[in-house]
């Protein structure tokens, strides 16, 4: 029993849910209906109007509202969104036990002690039918979820099936007068509507509560004498079929369960029954300490029980339904009904694997709770809480994709829970010795660890370690050296979700959610009211995860979001961008879009990503309050000044962030003193003096302006201002003007008016305005003050001030981040952002290397312990030091006389060798004795030096080398070829060689590229490395040695061909020689690109000599090719077009294009069909007989002439 | 193997096998050892020192007063040091072989597996090493038998090593040598066995190379090479890595001039150099013969 919600009241009588809502009524003994909001945990209302105990409560199918009957004989009809009764139905004469909706017509059907059923229409607020026939209290009826019967039960030993499709043909056809009336009659004489149809006997005390299966034609019933008895009934009668024996005390109520083959029970022996509806057998039985079960409830859509007892009430699931699953890679391996399945996130595809075990239904929560998939080896372990906790492990055949039915043995074992720890290695967690075995894949034990403390359940934590959750922590722990390598203070965790670098961990408890480095290093802590069901971490770092009701977001910082609300509860098994992949509980993948919008803007800003922040702003993707006050609070006005449109939030956003500018217009817009004002303070601290000058001339605050003037030393203004202060009258403000400005005459002005003459009169004499002073002094007659003796007077002129213009230096205000290329979109202020970024993160590496130390003190601590009890032993060891000096040598003796030293076997190079009669090989094994021998044998090779660098290219890339053993010498692994995953062991293959064909075919491009450029000596160049490289090619086929030789003829055309070419190029004064050496070279097998380009070349040599009717025949030639260069085709046209007015030749040439002919490779003479000639034996040119015995010109390897028995580069030949 | 308390050194000796001999050293500050494991600890350092090149350090700080392991890896620094003490070092070595009271040493047995394996004299390092009795003893018995081209011996001495402890790094070490020698299938669980400390363990050029090596016996050159170039980037002067890397650029078509001259600078003495070198002597002599 899985308990979801628990609460303590009074009594609870009733008990009804919510068909949608996670809602829940219970009506108590104390008269009062509670409405509870089990999810939240929260009582959402509560009802109090009847009078005494209230039996029974229930919530209407789709309307707001809930009926109530109690023992004031009172059915009262309440609407839950008014909070208020709506009517009263009276007519029991007893104490109401149930009441209930019908799902359909607008009735309810209640039970009373006055021995009757009752239907009522609560849309008439009307009785409309009275089922008598009980006679004695009658403890419950109900209606059948699709039929027109109700069942009842009473104290009088009998449940009861009343059929009352009249009642409902009279209500389906109401407008049938004649009908009515005869009704009526009925009605009058009693009431036919209902009857009943089936009196079940059979229990011998008083029965409790009966009720109807959901779909299927059964009953079962309750009674006092303590039995559970299941009833069947047809068309024409019903029987009893079984009953159940277990309670000890009065059956209070049982019940069908809605979506599984099960009966549950509750009884006053304090004890919940479980059992199977079709072996009818007990399953299971929960019992309570002190509390008497009175009601159950059945939640008609989900997996949810509720029962009320003496003290309150519970909600409860019977089975866990979160489907088993682990994520490896792209896949998803989960567990539904009875078969592992895999689901590949990039390509959707789910596939059936294997059937596993299917848990026998003798107790409940037995299925799959945890896998762990190894994916190397393809072994899935299964854990389950059967046997008080068990494994099985299963092999997945690679080939087994939707095959079979057939359940694999799989191997089987106890233990808490089991999981992979390394590819082929899992641990198993024996919780009563608190140990840890480590088992391999044929389930055999390798080692056992003892667990540093009382541990209850085992996690993934990486290769070779282990996350144990004890009572108020969980440790990571080391299975090889056994110690602990992290600690961290948490309580129950349920799951364990690693990122996807292993470098971020989340624990997932009830109801929170604990973010921690690998080393379990506390990140962050998340509480949740709302229970937590799964998680994943997306690419960024950040977790999302699911309560029961919301997909929500946490950041590495541990803020938190909603991202999205949930219908039904799903288990994140992986977040692909902005796709979560969920398992819903029927073990459905559904992938669900979510708007990350709000978390990775939170995030950028959070990483100071400004640049992504601003592009989000831009495209304005988000607003709203929540986001403003978040910005706000973490210290980001400036950004949140993009969401806000009201002016005076804008105002203080921008005041806070020191964008003057904004501010100013929002000051303006709003126009208040006050915030002219504030904008005045900020300006003058930044000392954007216009700002400031603005701000005091909106505030008309005109002292301070002309402070202000004054110090900016703006003396027009401040002489303005006099003015103004004359014009209002401002007599002080005047004065403090003038003396500003320096102004004495003005000052004396504005003194003798203001009618302070002694005071106008010190000024002037003061300042010696001796005029002013006498006429001053004249008007003050007698009373003229004397001056000061001993003084000398000075002219009070104000400073001048250090800045005349414009504004001040200006404040290091940090704006520049997205004022100026938001509000103008220059985009060239990113660097800056980066660079602060990067500053940053050089921050946050110093503090996790802090934490590390902490970590690294903490082990430190832990070594020192066991360092302790290591020294302990250490004092036994020095005792019996001395006791055995003899034996060692002894050893020493017999160990050399007995150990007889293997020969050594043969080295892999060797065996190369012995198998093959290819040259490379033999060259790769280092062998270049046996491979220049059967190069010569083979293609009459004699020179070798041009081979050199490839034969050592190919030896060196024989063998690999791998440091072993420290300071040993290495060891040097030979390469094979062809490698393949079911190569066999100990079976040498050939040496892996450096070259290959493919290499070949590049290099021809790279020639032909050269060809085509002009560049003859690069071109020539590529071509002669292939010619040396061929000889040292292997192939595997006997199509690609046709190509190989094919590759020869080729390259040796071109090489002839270009090698001709250069030499025309040396023989400038040669014209003869020189036309037939171009002659020649059109005659060489060229790509048809490079042969018009030949032929150009001779034309144009040959035309220039004046040999205009050879000239012609080159041009016929390249016509004939159809150029597809429009000035080679004009080119040739013209020059046939000079030529067939004079076809003569200049010039003899050797040459004679209509008799065929070869070039020799030495002379380039040609050779004509019928004359002798000789070849090379390895490239096949043709050379004039008296070159006999010289090595070939043209591949520089081969002696010409000389016997051979041809290319052999494939084991395919040889076999 | 029992399940006895945490072992102090095992963090030590793992960096040591797996090649992080700097993390080696700068870990070795180990509070309360007993004086066994103390000397354990002080010639796994000394031993890292070696793999770091750094001999004379060892020379040094190793005084005859030192434990009989110590004295042993002092003598494998003063034989790798200098090719003119061999003769001595070896002689010296002969002798403490034969001193009854110390000839069992373990440590010495291995430095004298180490030494002869340098001799190339396979019969008397076995004669010294075969018995085992330390894992490194057994490994390097593995290895012996591996430059024996007997990889059959090897496979049994594995066995052993198994049966005392199937997860101990040298012994899932030994496996991917063999793996490697061995060939064909086994490659892959090679190359398994060095993902899984590259996954457990900081990255160190040895894995890196061991990786490398794999993928080049399957064929994959490309990942090889990004390998190799990430181990090179870690340390520049690693002679595997730059040997490797020459093999591996030879089969990518790519220039190996560089590393090899790199190598050469550095290691004359590594087997590349050294088989590049007989190569071109072997080369002119078969010209010679068959010109």
């Amino acid at each position: 029993m899985l308990t979801k919600f628990e609460t303590k009241s009074n009594r609870v009588k009733g008990l009804s849910f919510h068909s949608k809502r996670p809602w829940i009524l219970a009506s108590l003994h104390s008269g009062v209906i509670q409405l509870w909001d089990y999810r939240m945990g929260t009582l959402v209302d509560r009802f109090d109007e009847h009078d005494g105990p209230v039996r029974g409560v229930h919530f209407h199918k789709s309307q707001p509202l809930f009926v109530s009957g109690g023992d004031d004989y009172k059915i009262k009809v309440w609407n839950y969104k008014l909070h208020r009764c709506l009517f009263t139905l009276l007519g029991h004469l007893d104490y109401i036990r149930t009441v209930q909706f019908h799902h359909e017509y607008p009735w309810i059907v209640s039970a009373s002690d006055d021995q009757t059923i009752r239907i009522w229409n609560w849309q008439s607020r009307t009785c409309i039918s009275v089922l008598t026939g009980h006679n004695h209290y009658v403890m419950c009826a109900s209606f059948h979820p699709k039929e027109d019967l109700i069942v009842s039960a009473s104290l009088d030993q009998t449940v009861r099936v009343w059929d009352i499709g009249a009642l409902r043909k009279k209500t389906v056809s109401p407008a049938d007068d004649i009908l009515r009336l005869s009704q009526m009659n009925t009605d009058f004489f009693g009431g036919v509507d209902a009857v009943v149809k089936y009196v079940l006997e059979g229990h011998d005390r008083g029965v409790n509560w009966a009720s109807f299966h959901p779909t299927l034609p059964l009953i079962v019933s309750g009674a006092d004498d303590r039995q559970v008895k299941i009833w069947r009934m047809n068309d024409t009668k019903a029987w009893e079929v079984d009953t159940l024996r277990g309670h000890t005390n009065n059956v209070s109520c049982v019940l069908f369960h809605a979506r599984q083959d099960i009966i549950v029970s509750n009884s006053e022996d304090k004890s919940i029954r479980i059992w199977d509806a079709t072996k009818r057998t007990s399953l299971q039985a929960f019992r309570r300490e002190h509390d008497r079960l009175w009601i159950l409830s059945v939640h008609p859509e989900i997996n949810l029980l509720a029962a009320g007892h003496d003290n309150g009430m519970i909600v409860f699931k019977l089975e866990r339904e979160r489907p088993a699953f682990s994520v490896s890679g792209d896949s998803l391996f989960y567990v539904k009904d009875r078969f592992l399945r895999v689901y590949e996130y990039s390509i959707q595809k789910d596939t059936q694997l294997i059937p596993i075990r299917r848990p026998g239904s003798n107790s409940l929560n037995q299925g799959p709770r945890t896998l762990s998939y190894s994916p190397t080896e393809n072994a899935v372990l299964v854990c389950s809480d059967m046997d008080g906790g068990s494994y099985e492990l299963y092999i997945v055949p690679k080939d087994s994709h939707g095959r079979g039915d057939t359940v694999q043995e799989a191997k089987r074992g106890s233990g808490g829970s089991a999981l992979f720890v390394a590819r082929n290695r899992f641990a198993v967690l024996e919780r009563s010795s608190n140990q840890v075995s480590v088992k391999n894949l044929k389930n055999e034990i390798v080692k056992k660890s003892i667990l540093p403390l009382a541990v209850d359940a085992i996690f993934y934590a990486g290769t070779g370690n282990l996350l144990c959750r004890a009572e108020d922590r969980v440790v990571l722990f080391d299975l090889q050296q056994r110690i602990v390598l992290g600690d961290l203070q948490t309580s129950s965790v349920r799951y364990v979700v690693w990122s996807q670098d292993m470098e971020s961990v989340a624990l997932l408890s009830k109801h929170s959610i604990v973010i921690a480095d690998k080393k379990l290093a506390h990140r962050c802590t998340l509480r949740e009211t709302i229970r937590v069901k799964s998680g994943a971490w997306d690419d960024n770092g950040v977790f999302i995860y699911t309560t029961l009701t919301h997909i929500k977001y946490c950041l590495p910082n541990g803020d938190s979001g909603i991202i999205k609300t949930l219908d039904l509860p799903m288990y994140i098994t992986k977040i692909y961008g902005s796709t979560i992949f969920c398992l819903d509980r029927d073990g459905k993948i559904r992938p669900i879009i979510i708007n990350s919008t709000e978390y990775v803007f939170k995030l950028s800003l959070q990483r100071k990503r400004y640049d992504q922040v601003m592009s989000m702003i831009r495209n304005s993707e988000l607003c709203g309050q929540a986001m403003i006050a978040y910005l706000q609070q973490k210290g980001f006005p400036q950004v949140a000044l993009y969401f806000v449109k009201d002016e005076r939030t804008r105002f203080n956003l921008a005041l806070e962030s020191g964008n003057i500018e904004k501010a100013l217009e929002s000051a303006k817009k709003i126009d208040e003193k006050d915030h002219w004002y504030r904008l005045g303070v900020e300006a003058l601290r930044q000392g954007n003096a216009g700002i400031v000058e603005y701000a005091y001339q909106r505030t008309k605050n005109f002292s301070r302006l002309s402070f202000h003037y004054l110090i900016t030393g703006n003396l027009d203004k401040l002489s303005k201002m006099v003015k103004i202060a004359e014009v209002k009258n401002d007599v002080m403000g005047q004065f403090h003007d003038s003396l500003y400005i320096g102004d004495v005459g003005e000052r004396v002005k504005i003194l003798e008016n203001a009618g302070h003459l002694p005071l106008a009169y010190l000024t002037a004499s003061a300042h010696g305005l001796h005029d002013t002073a006498e006429r001053l002094a004249a008007e003050l007659g007698e009373n003229v003050p004397s001056l000061p003796q001993g003084r000398k007077a000075s002219l009070l002129i104000p400073p001048s001030p250090v800045l005349c213009a414009g504004d001040w230096p200006l404040l290091m205000i940090s704006k520049g981040i997205f004022e100026g290329s938001l509000d103008e979109t220059v985009r060239d202020a990113h660097e800056d952002y980066e660079e602060a970024a990067v500053a940053d993160w050089g921050e946050a590496l110093d503090i996790g290397e802090v934490e590390n130390l902490q970590n690294g003190d903490i082990s430190m601590v832990l070594e020192e312990e066991n360092m302790e009890e290591e020294n302990e032993e250490g004092g036994w060891d020095l005792e019996d030091l001395d006791l055995p000096p003899e034996t060692p040598k002894t050893a020493a003796t017999a160990r050399s006389s007995v150990f007889v030293t293997p020969t050594p076997g043969m080295p892999v190079s060797q065996i190369w060798v012995q198998k093959s009669s290819l040259a490379a090989e033999h060259a790769a094994a280092g062998n270049f004795d046996t491979a220049m021998r059967l190069l010569s044998r083979q293609l009459g090779i004699r020179n070798f030096s041009p081979l050199k660098s490839l034969f050592h290219d190919i030896h060196m890339g024989s063998h690999t080398y791998l440091r072993a053993f420290s300071s040993a010498p290495v060891i040097s692994v030979a390469v094979e070829r062809g490698w393949s995953e079911s190569a066999s062991p100990n079976v040498r293959g050939p040496p892996a060689l450096v070259f290959n064909f493919s290499q070949l075919e590049n290099k021809l491009k790279v020639g032909y590229k050269a060809t085509t450029a002009g560049k003859f000596s690069e071109a020539l160049g590529q071509f002669l490395a292939i010619l040396c490289t061929i000889p040292l090619i292997v192939v595997e086929t006997r199509r690609e040695v046709d190509e190989v030789k094919e590759l020869i003829i080729i390259v040796k055309e071109y090489v002839l061909g270009l090698q001709m070419e250069l030499k025309r190029r040396e023989l400038k004064d040669n014209p003869v020689r020189q036309q037939e050496l171009a002659a020649y070279f059109t005659h060489c097998k060229l790509q048809t690109p490079h042969l018009r380009l030949a032929l150009l070349n001779a034309m144009t040599v040959c035309y220039k000599a004046q040999n205009l009717s050879t000239a012609a025949t080159f041009a016929r030639r390249l016509l004939e090719t159809n150029p597809t260069a429009e000035n080679q085709e004009k080119l040739a046209r013209q020059i046939l077009h000079v030529a067939e007015k004079n076809m003569k030749d200049a010039i003899d040439l050797n040459y004679d294009f209509r008799n065929p002919f070869v070039v020799c490779g030495a002379t380039y003479v040609p050779i004509y069909r019928g004359q002798k000639d000789i070849t090379c034996p390895y490239c096949s040119s043709h050379f004039v007989p008296s070159q006999q015995g010289q090595l070939c010109t043209v591949c520089n390897l081969a002696e010409l002439g000389s016997d051979a028995s041809g290319l052999l580069c494939s084991p395919t030949q040889i076999r | 193997m029992a399940a006895g308390g945490p072992d102090p050194l095992f963090g030590l000796r793992n960096s040591f096998y797996l090649g992080a001999y700097q993390a080696a050293i700068n870990n070795s500050d180990i509070p309360s050892l007993s004086t066994d494991d103390a000397v354990e600890r002080d010639s796994i350092v000394y031993r890292s020192y070696i793999a770091l090149g750094s001999y004379q350090l060892v020379i040094n700080e190793i005084d005859s007063s030192a434990a009989t392991p110590l004295q042993a890896v002092k003598l494998l620094a003063l034989y790798l040091s200098n090719p003119n003490n061999k003769e001595m070092t070896i002689s010296s070595l002969q002798e403490w072989l034969g001193d009854p009271a110390i000839g069992n040493n373990p440590i010495l047995r291995l430095v004298a597996g180490i030494i002869f394996m340098h001799e190339q004299d396979y019969n008397e390092a076995l004669k010294h090493t075969n018995a085992g009795g330390t894992m490194d003893l057994h490994a390097l018995n593995v290895q012996i038998f591996l430059k024996m081209h007997r990889s059959d011996y090897a496979e049994k001495q594995l066995r052993i090593m198994q049966q005392i402890d199937e997860d101990h790094t040298l012994t899932q070490l030994a496996n991917a040598w063999l793996n490697l020698a061995v060939g064909g299938s086994k490659i892959q669980e090679a190359y398994l066995i060095f993902q899984d400390f590259s996954e457990k363990y900081q990255m160190t050029s040895l894995i890196l190379n061991g990786k490398a090596v794999c993928c080049m016996h399957m064929g994959t050159f490309d990942e090889a090479e990004s390998l190799l170039l990430e181990a090179l980037n870690k340390d520049a002067k690693d002679p595997e890595t730059l040997a490797n890397l020459v093999v591996c650029s030879l089969h990518l078509g790519k220039p190996s001039s560089r590393y090899l001259s790199q190598l050469t600078l550095s290691h004359p003495d590594h087997i590349l150099v050294k088989r590049a070198k007989s190569a071109e002597e072997s080369f002119d002599r078969a010209v010679q013969t068959n010109a």
